[in-house]
Order: C-alpha cells, then sequence, then structure tokens
C-alpha cells in the first residue's frame, strides 16, 4: 500500500490533525484486508459550506478505463462530530440499509436537487411562511447589494461615453436598455438609477428619457418584492420573470440592443456538473440522491408507515405542496406539505461515484461548447475536481448575444478565479434555506467569453463585508 | 502549402453578370479549432498543421463548387484570422505573446521600420493562391487584411506617424499583390473590417488602398463590414462615411454587408455617382437561421431596382468563419439559387441544367 499524502497549505492550517486522523483510520479500517487496499484511494475536503450533500464519510466508486477502485471521501469539517473509526468500519462493511433513494444515477446537472431549487424560487413565498424566515436572511451576509459605489458612478460614465459617442455617429438607439438578472431586492436597481438620474442631470445628457431599466428573475415574488422597491422609477423599468439559463429565451428582441447587464448572486444557482481529474484521465462525477434512514424513519413517524416516502418526493416535484397539499393523504394544508418538503430538503444527500468524462467533443458545457475548451485549462493540470458550471455558461452564452457590441456584462458571484483554488478547498454545493449554491467556475467562463470574442476579468468586489464576492466584467476584445 | 497541385491550372470559367462570390473565410470545424490550438501549445507541428489545411482547403473548395459560387476562395482555413495571419509575417514586428487559444489576437508591436518590398520572404500568398488556383475551373479572390486594419493591430514604435505606418504596410501588401498577379491571380480583396470604427480615418484609407492597387491589373474589391470577430459586430453606424472619399478609390468594387443590418444605405450607391460594383451582402453571418431564397430574392431584387443588376455582385455580409459547416453550406446555396432567379427575372434566360451563374455566361 502506497500511502501518499499531499496536505494543501489551506488543510495543514485548518485541520492538519483531522486529515491525518482521517487517513489513519481509512489505514486501519483496510488492515483487516477485506478490501484491496490498493485501489482505495481517500480524499479528504474542506467543504465550505457545513450544510452540503454529503455525509461525513462516503465510498465513491471510480469506474475508469485505466482505474478502478474505490474513493474514500471524508469531509473533514463534519468528521469532528464523530468516531472516524467506527463510522468507516460500518460503512466498509456493508451497505446502508433503510435509505430512500429518489432517483437513478445522473450527472450531477440533471439531479433532483435542481428540481428543488427550482420549486424553491417557483414558491419561495410558502416556504418563507413556513420556515418564518425572507430569503434574504438566509443569504450569507443577509442581504443582497444594493450598495451606491464609485463602481456604480464609473460603469454609469463609461455608459455615458458610449453614448455621446454613437450619438455623434447618429447611430444612439432611441431606447438605451440596460439589463438586471437576478434582481433581489430591487436595492442595485434603485440605487443605481438613483446614482443613474443624478449623473444625467449634472451632465445635462437627456440619458434617463431614453433609459429602460429591465429586471429579470426566475421568481415572480422576487420581482414584485423588488419592483416595489423602485416605485420612483417605473417609468423607465420593467420586470420579466425568464429563466436565468435561458434569457435569450424571453429578450431575443433586445439582440445587441442591450449595453449594460448586471448579474448578482445567480451563476451559483444554476446546474452544474463537477468534473474530476485523475491520474490525466477526466471523469464526470454522477450522483444518486437519497435520504438517510434516520430521515425516512422520521418521516414514516409523521406521515405514517404506509407513506412512502419516495413517491410523495415525486409528486412534490411534480406538482409543488400545494397541489400535494390538495392530492396526498398525509398532508392537512400546503404549509404542512411545505413542512414535508423542508424536511427532506433538510435530510438530503447525494451519493457519488465517477464515470469517464469520454470524448470532448461530446461532452456540452452548454449549448455550442464542448468540452474541447476547457481542455487547455486542465491539461497538464494534475488530480483535481472542479464545478463545470454549465448552467452559469448557459446563462452567460446566452447573454452576451443581447450585448450591443459596445456592451458590457458586469456579474457579481462567487467565482473561483483560479483553477488552483480547487486544490485548496471544495466548494459546493452547498445548501441555502431551500436552494443550491456553487461556487463558480470562473477560468470556464474566461474561457468562454474568450471563444465568443469578449475579454473577462475578475476582481474582488470593492464593497460590502462579503469578500468571497467577485466581480467579473466581461467587454469586447478588440 | 505541403501538397502541390497536379500538373496546370485548369482553364478557368469566365463568370457572368452578377456573379456570386465569398468575402473569404469559409466555416472552420471546431476539430480544425482545436487542432490550430494544438499548433499553438506545441502539441503539433507547423507541417503537420500545414498537411491538415491543404486537406480542409480542398473540401472548402468542393463546397463552394457544388453550391455553385462563381469565384471562390481557399475560405482562408490556413489564418488564424486575417490580420494575425499577415502580423505573424511581417518583418519589424514582435508578437508579444503566444497565443492560448488559435482564435485569440496577437497583441504586436512594431519597432523597426517594415523591410523595404523584396527584402523579406514576402507573405506566402502567392504559394497558398498556386495551390487553391490548380484545384478549380472557377476563379480564386484572394483577400488581404487592408493596411489600416492591420495598423489598429499593431503598437507603433517605428514611425513618426500612424499614417507612415498605414503607408508603409500599404506598400508591403502592394509588393505581395503585384506577385500575386504575376502567379496569375485575377480577383483580389482588400479587408478593411476595423475602417467603420473609425469613419474619420477613411482619407487615409483610400490612399492606402491606392496605394496597394497602383499598377497592379487585376479585378480589385475592398471590403468594408462592420466587424465579425466571434460572429458579433465591433461597430454600429453607416455607410455615408465612406463618402466622398470612396469615390478616388481605384478599385473595381466594394463588397459591403447590408443583410444583418438592412438596405437603407443602398440608397447611398445610386445617389453618389460611381461606376463601382457593388458586391451586395445578402447572407447574415452573424445568424446561424438559414435565409430563404424568396428573403435573398427580395433582397436582391431591391439592390436591382436601386442599382441595377450589371452593378451588382453577390456575396455574404463577410466570411463564413463563425458559421457551422452545415450552415455555411446551407447559406451559399440559398445564395447562389436565389441569384440564379433574379438573373432568370432580369434577363429572362432560363437556367441551363439549373446551374445558377450559367444562364448569362457571356454577357
Amino acid at each position: 500500500v502506497l500511502v501518499d499524502l499531499r496536505l494543501s497549505k489551506n488543510a495543514a492550517e485548518r485541520s492538519k490533525d483531522g486529515a491525518l486522523a482521517a487517513t489513519s483510520a481509512v489505514v486501519r479500517a483496510l488492515a483487516d484486508g477485506s478490501v484491496d487496499a490498493s485501489s482505495v484511494r481517500v480524499e479528504c475536503d474542506w467543504i465550505q459550506y457545513r450544510n452540503n450533500f454529503r455525509e461525513p464519510i462516503a465510498l465513491r466508486q471510480v469506474l475508469g478505463r485505466r482505474r478502478r477502485g474505490t474513493e474514500v471521501a471524508i469531509d473533514l469539517r463534519q468528521l469532528e462530530k464523530l468516531d472516524a473509526d467506527a463510522a468507516l468500519s460500518s460503512l466498509l462493511a456493508s451497505d446502508p440499509v433503510g435509505v430512500v433513494h429518489l432517483e437513478p444515477w445522473l450527472p450531477l446537472s440533471e439531479s433532483c436537487i435542481w428540481r428543488f431549487n427550482a420549486l424553491y424560487w417557483s414558491e419561495l413565498a410558502l416556504w418563507e411562511e413556513v420556515s418564518g424566515k425572507g430569503y434574504e436572511q438566509a443569504l450569507p451576509g443577509g442581504a443582497s447589494g444594493g450598495t451606491d459605489t464609485d463602481a456604480n458612478r464609473d460603469l454609469i460614465l463609461g455608459l455615458f461615453k458610449v453614448w455621446d459617442g454613437l450619438a455623434q455617429r447618429r447611430s444612439l438607439p432611441e431606447q438605451l436598455t440596460v439589463l438586471e438578472l437576478g434582481v433581489g431586492n430591487g436595492n442595485q436597481a434603485r440605487t443605481w438609477l438613483e446614482r443613474f438620474v443624478r449623473i444625467d442631470h449634472e451632465m445635462g445628457t437627456d440619458y434617463y428619457r431614453r433609459l429602460h431599466y429591465l429586471m429579470g428573475d426566475y421568481s415572480k415574488h422576487v420581482l414584485d418584492l423588488a419592483r416595489a422597491n423602485v416605485s420612483e422609477f417605473l417609468d423607465r423599468t420593467s420586470t420579466l420573470a425568464l429563466d436565468a439559463a435561458r434569457p435569450s429565451d424571453t429578450l431575443r428582441f433586445l439582440e445587441k440592443k442591450v449595453f449594460f447587464v448586471y448579474i448578482s448572486n445567480v451563476y451559483d444557482n444554476l446546474p452544474t456538473d463537477e468534473i474530476v481529474c485523475l491520474d490525466d484521465e477526466l471523469y464526470r462525477v454522477e450522483v444518486r440522491a437519497f435520504l438517510p434512514a434516520s430521515r425516512v424513519a422520521s418521516l414514516a413517524s409523521r406521515l405514517g408507515s404506509k407513506a412512502d416516502i419516495s413517491d410523495l418526493v415525486a409528486k412534490l416535484l411534480k406538482f409543488g405542496p400545494t397541489l400535494l397539499a390538495e392530492t396526498s393523504e398525509p398532508f392537512s394544508d400546503p404549509v404542512d406539505a411545505g413542512r414535508f418538503w423542508q424536511e427532506v430538503w433538510s435530510g438530503l444527500r447525494l451519493e457519488e461515484r465517477y464515470v469517464p468524462l469520454g470524448a470532448l467533443d461530446l461532452y456540452r458545457v452548454c449549448e455550442g461548447v464542448s468540452a474541447e475548451l476547457i481542455d487547455p485549462c486542465v491539461d497538464g493540470f494534475g488530480d483535481v475536481r472542479f464545478h463545470m458550471s454549465n448552467g452559469a455558461a448557459a446563462s452567460f452564452v446566452d447573454t452576451l448575444p443581447l450585448l450591443h457590441p459596445l456592451g458590457s456584462l458586469v456579474c457579481h458571484d462567487l467565482f473561483v478565479t483560479d483553477l488552483d483554488q480547487y486544490r485548496v478547498g471544495f466548494r459546493g454545493p452547498g445548501k441555502y434555506e431551500g436552494s443550491v449554491v456553487n461556487w463558480v467556475n470562473g477560468p470556464v467562463l474566461a474561457a468562454i467569453a474568450s471563444r465568443f470574442g469578449y475579454h473577462a476579468t475578475f476582481d474582488a468586489m470593492e464593497h460590502g463585508s462579503n469578500r468571497r464576492i467577485v466581480t467579473m466584467t466581461a467587454r469586447s476584445r478588440d | 502549402v505541403t501538397d502541390a497541385p497536379v500538373g496546370a491550372s485548369p482553364p478557368k470559367r469566365v463568370p457572368g453578370a452578377m456573379p456570386t462570390t465569398v468575402v473569404g473565410s469559409y466555416s472552420v470545424p471546431s476539430w480544425l479549432e482545436r487542432l490550430k490550438t494544438d499548433f499553438h501549445r506545441d502539441r503539433i507541428s507547423g507541417a503537420r498543421l500545414d498537411e491538415v489545411h491543404d486537406v480542409v482547403i480542398k473540401a472548402a473548395v468542393k463546397d463552394q463548387e457544388q453550391v455553385g459560387i462563381d469565384i471562390i476562395s481557399d475560405g482562408e482555413l490556413r489564418r488564424d484570422n486575417e490580420v494575425d495571419y499577415i502580423l505573424e509575417r511581417l518583418g519589424g514586428v514582435e508578437l508579444l505573446a503566444p497565443k492560448t487559444y488559435y482564435y485569440d489576437y496577437y497583441e504586436a508591436v512594431v519597432r523597426s521600420p517594415l523591410p523595404e518590398p523584396g527584402e523579406g520572404e514576402g507573405l506566402g500568398l502567392v504559394e497558398q493562391f498556386r495551390f487553391v488556383d490548380g484545384l478549380s475551373d472557377r476563379p480564386i479572390t484572394v483577400s488581404l487584411a487592408g493596411p489600416f486594419s492591420l495598423s489598429r493591430r499593431l503598437i507603433n514604435e517605428a514611425y513618426r506617424s500612424e499614417s507612415d505606418l498605414v503607408m508603409a504596410l500599404a506598400h508591403t501588401l502592394h509588393a505581395e499583390a503585384e506577385a500575386l498577379a504575376a502567379a496569375g491571380a485575377t480577383y483580389l480583396q482588400i479587408d478593411e473590417p476595423f475602417l467603420a470604427g473609425y469613419p474619420e480615418a477613411v482619407d487615409l484609407a483610400v490612399r492606402a488602398v491606392n496605394a496597394v492597387t497602383d499598377g497592379v491589373d487585376v479585378h480589385w474589391a475592398v471590403h468594408v463590414c462592420y466587424g465579425n470577430h466571434y460572429a458579433r459586430p465591433a461597430w454600429e453606424g453607416h455607410y455615408d462615411f465612406l463618402f466622398p472619399a470612396v469615390l478616388d478609390a481605384r478599385i473595381d468594387e466594394l463588397k459591403l454587408e447590408f443583410a444583418r443590418k438592412g438596405y437603407d444605405d443602398l440608397e447611398l450607391f445610386s445617389r453618389n455617382a460611381s461606376d463601382l460594383q457593388i458586391g451586395v451582402g445578402v447572407i447574415d453571418v452573424k445568424n446561424q437561421q438559414v435565409e430563404t431564397e424568396a428573403v435573398i430574392e427580395a433582397r436582391l431584387t431591391q439592390a436591382v431596382k436601386l442599382l441595377g443588376a450589371e452593378r451588382l455582385a453577390v456575396n455574404p455580409d463577410c466570411g463564413l468563419r463563425n458559421l457551422p459547416g452545415v450552415v455555411a453550406r446551407a447559406k451559399l446555396a440559398a445564395m447562389t439559387r436565389a441569384t440564379a432567379a433574379v438573373r432568370a427575372e432580369v434577363w429572362g434566360a432560363p437556367l441551363e441544367d439549373g446551374r445558377p451563374g450559367e444562364a448569362d455566361r457571356g454577357r
């Protein structure tokens, strides 16, 4: 048995003892010879999100062409509460009993966790009623954007400069469109518009009269809240419910017309695959959602032993909590069904395995982009696991055609800006209230931007307490 | 070029009135993109990539012949893009960093004056022309990035002024054009995709164009569009900036972008007295939706009414580089069929074997 221990700097600082203890526990557990130890790989992660979809210790099958074996995945953050030896012995000895699987093996991006995520945004009002918390309280930092900044001023002045130039060439459109995707509570729109009006007045440019500020979001509930926050500007604003992963489906009429797109905390909430590079072979992570035996037991005791948990979850995802309550016996009303939803969500786990990614040209990052594009990013990079950020890529690729040739896109999100960051911490998926959160693979988006003629840059956000937020700016390259 | 054609170039067909042609580039398959990127990452050699280019150019020529294009190109498939192709080969130009992806653009600086024509190895276009010329009985059009557009991609540390740099580039291109003409090229084209972004420079650009074309006896076209970087425009505006400077250009044809922007600017060319042939863009190369023949016919008919059929050539808005092959072929096929229908409408001649361009041969 070769023990090749690679402690990242991050692990050394945060959890060296935990990593060493976990590795020792694995070696001890394997010592009885029941498992071929030479085919076992141990991966200790410090997962960014305390609430996530993993058990503290899990086994993953590696189904590669050259490598077949098992990976013992350990979440060091959760491990502190556990007796690692006992947990490992039990895990290696037998398959778990009493769990309920909710789906077959699927790529992560197709898992039911994203249907839960979509349900959360479409039934947000009910979720909030059941939990007693507004969705903003569930966000890290408890708020979403909306600070008037020098960055806002610079962006607006930049727009004015572009418009002045177009006016000189008689090419300034009558309507000057700005698009915000993911509107939060509307604070960003309000502060931006206030600053816009102030600058427009100071400069005497009269651009506000031609401005159209379009607010797009998946959730009508969120849009209604945001709309109330921009009441002073309703003559120049519109709201549109749209799928953030396919904005052009709704906004095609704005192709090449939008001068500025602002996106905040949308990409981290869109479906993604995870890719693993092991010994120069690329794997896709497949998952199978399940409820652990303990959660199944607690649900059964509340709903009655005859309740088919898997069937109820399927109906919840298909019909939503209100219809579920009307059609399924165990629930007295939508709030009761909402409680079931929240209990299922809280217990939801993902089993994982690695399957070969296959030919790069056949794997779609998103429409029009194959994995060939990212090959130069990971080629020779060594063992690493990273997000493909498929939903973010799809949204980005579908938003770029809306940009005017001189337009720009600014996005605030949880961007990984260097693949090396994946070596020192794993960044999702995590659970927020009812929704999924992932860090977004900046280098993948930068490569896509480059392919489509844009230059994407990443900077730490210039304001606010949340230093994890990074600003991506995409502009025409030439 | 690694694979010299066997035997002499075939005798060329003579294009009839309202000829169909291309602006230059042809669809680049994703696997070729990957190979080109592999070249920049030192995964394959230039020689291996040249072999691949030879093969794909043969395919591109065949595609153009099959859909009935009258004047064809090599698809510019050897070029990463038309600007970088020349920058890489210009003496005195230093490329500041290698590319990660083939579709990146070089940052380049000119630190010393360009070599006098004849001093360097040339741009390699003659050999490439000979290769494609031997493949087809159709006339070949060869495009050169224009001096003004080239200058916009160069940091100038060698010349006192931008206009000096532009004119120096023009002299280099002129030498290449002379060599191409001597090799038998009959259709040459200067591409100025940056000009629409700098309308105030049109006088300089025209002066430079005249320096390139000076004394080179071929059919000269100049292509001006609003940019086609990565299938999107780089500029907005109107073609009125071309006037009156363009009336002094010693060229035969202007190839222009209309399909994406609309045909309002066509009137400029009917209003301004000029005998320039107008290559009407009838295919939007920034949109993958294939135009119907009816749409293209309507576009052409409008142009015929304004300018007269004898003054027209028919082409896509710009190069087809960013379109998938299947879309590029379908668009070109729709263009040639629609052109044939309009020719028949104008001249009342029946189509021979349904082959566009045959009906009016020799008129």
